[in-house]
């Protein structure tokens, strides 16, 4: 059974309750889900859902990397000052989110996500 | 006389197609793929042979192809549907969220935000190894904090205290 098929029904709960994510794999075949949830309601189905497959989450075969739309998940924020040439999905990409996380965390600052200019100081959530 | 045998025996062919169910493998084919695609199922190719589909090509992830196969088994007249040739896209390789020592600042600073003062971590080649003990209540969001700090492979040896 594969890592997937393994958390095939946390995909499928993610899937339901809005959550949009990426996968993508890590260190010897690690299972990288990186996504937004929206919301903490939603995040802690996600986190339950592993707890299930994955009691106290030992395998190391999964790292579910979920922040919500609203506040910044668990850790800190990232300033990321805007270079010359960057658009949300480049910056997302260096740090292996979804552009849409940097979007959410900056509306205050951002009113239209293809425009950002240089010297803008971006929240990046990690 | 000849005709009438003509007419009953024509009837009784007719009957008998009608209890079949007249769906041809074509139109079985032609249904899985307009049920695959109200779904919202691309990237899937359907062979029907004997009202069995075979579905192949790539999808996105586990889900979906498991979402596949059901869609395709609720199609009226499929008696089964093989999915072993189906694959899932492969996955891009993460890469760390930033070099080794500063991953192991980052978790370790915000770990104490989050008042696990319990976990050490150190991070080789973007994987963390986790260690220490956490109070049971804490335990969970420890573990949170650590994998949406950006690594890419985890050794979790965290102990769950009372």
């Amino acid at each position: 059974m594969s890592v997937q098929e393994k958390y095939q029904s946390l995909l499928e709960l993610a899937n339901q309750n809005g959550t949009t994510y990426e996968l993508s794999e890590g260190n010897n075949g690690t299972l990288i889900i990186t996504g937004t949830a929206p919301s903490e309601e939603a995040k802690q189905q996600l986190w339950d859902e592993y707890n299930r497959l994955d009691p106290d989450f030992r395998a190391g075969d999964l790292i579910l990397n979920i922040s919500t739309g609203a506040t910044a998940a668990g850790g800190g924020m990232h300033t990321y000052t805007v270079e010359s040439g960057d658009n949300l999905s480049k910056i997302a990409g260096k740090y292996g989110i979804q552009w849409k996380a940097i979007w959410d965390h900056n509306r205050d600052i951002l009113n239209d996500p293809d425009k950002i200019y240089p010297g803008q100081e971006l929240r990046i959530p990690m | 006389m000849k005709i009438k045998y003509l007419t009953i025996l024509s009837i009784a062919i007719a009957l008998f197609i009608g209890a079949c169910g007249g769906k041809s493998d074509a139109d079985l084919q032609k249904a899985v793929q307009d049920k695959l695609a109200a779904d919202n199922i691309t990237g899937v190719t359907v062979a029907v042979k004997d009202a069995a589909a075979t579905l192949t090509g790539e999808v996105a992830d586990a889900a979906v192809k498991s979402r596949a196969q059901a869609s395709a088994t609720g199609v009226e007249g499929i008696k089964s549907v093989d999915v072993a040739n189906l694959r899932t896209r492969p996955l891009p390789v993460a890469t760390p969220a930033a070099a080794d020592p500063a991953l192991t600042g980052k978790i370790t600073e915000d770990l104490k935000k989050a008042g696990c003062t319990g976990s050490s971590v150190s991070v080789v080649g973007g994987k963390v190894t986790v260690t220490g003990t956490e109070p049971s209540a804490r335990y969970a969001q420890c573990v949170q904090v650590i994998m949406q700090s950006g690594i890419t492979g985890i050794d979790n040896q965290l102990k769950r205290g009372s």
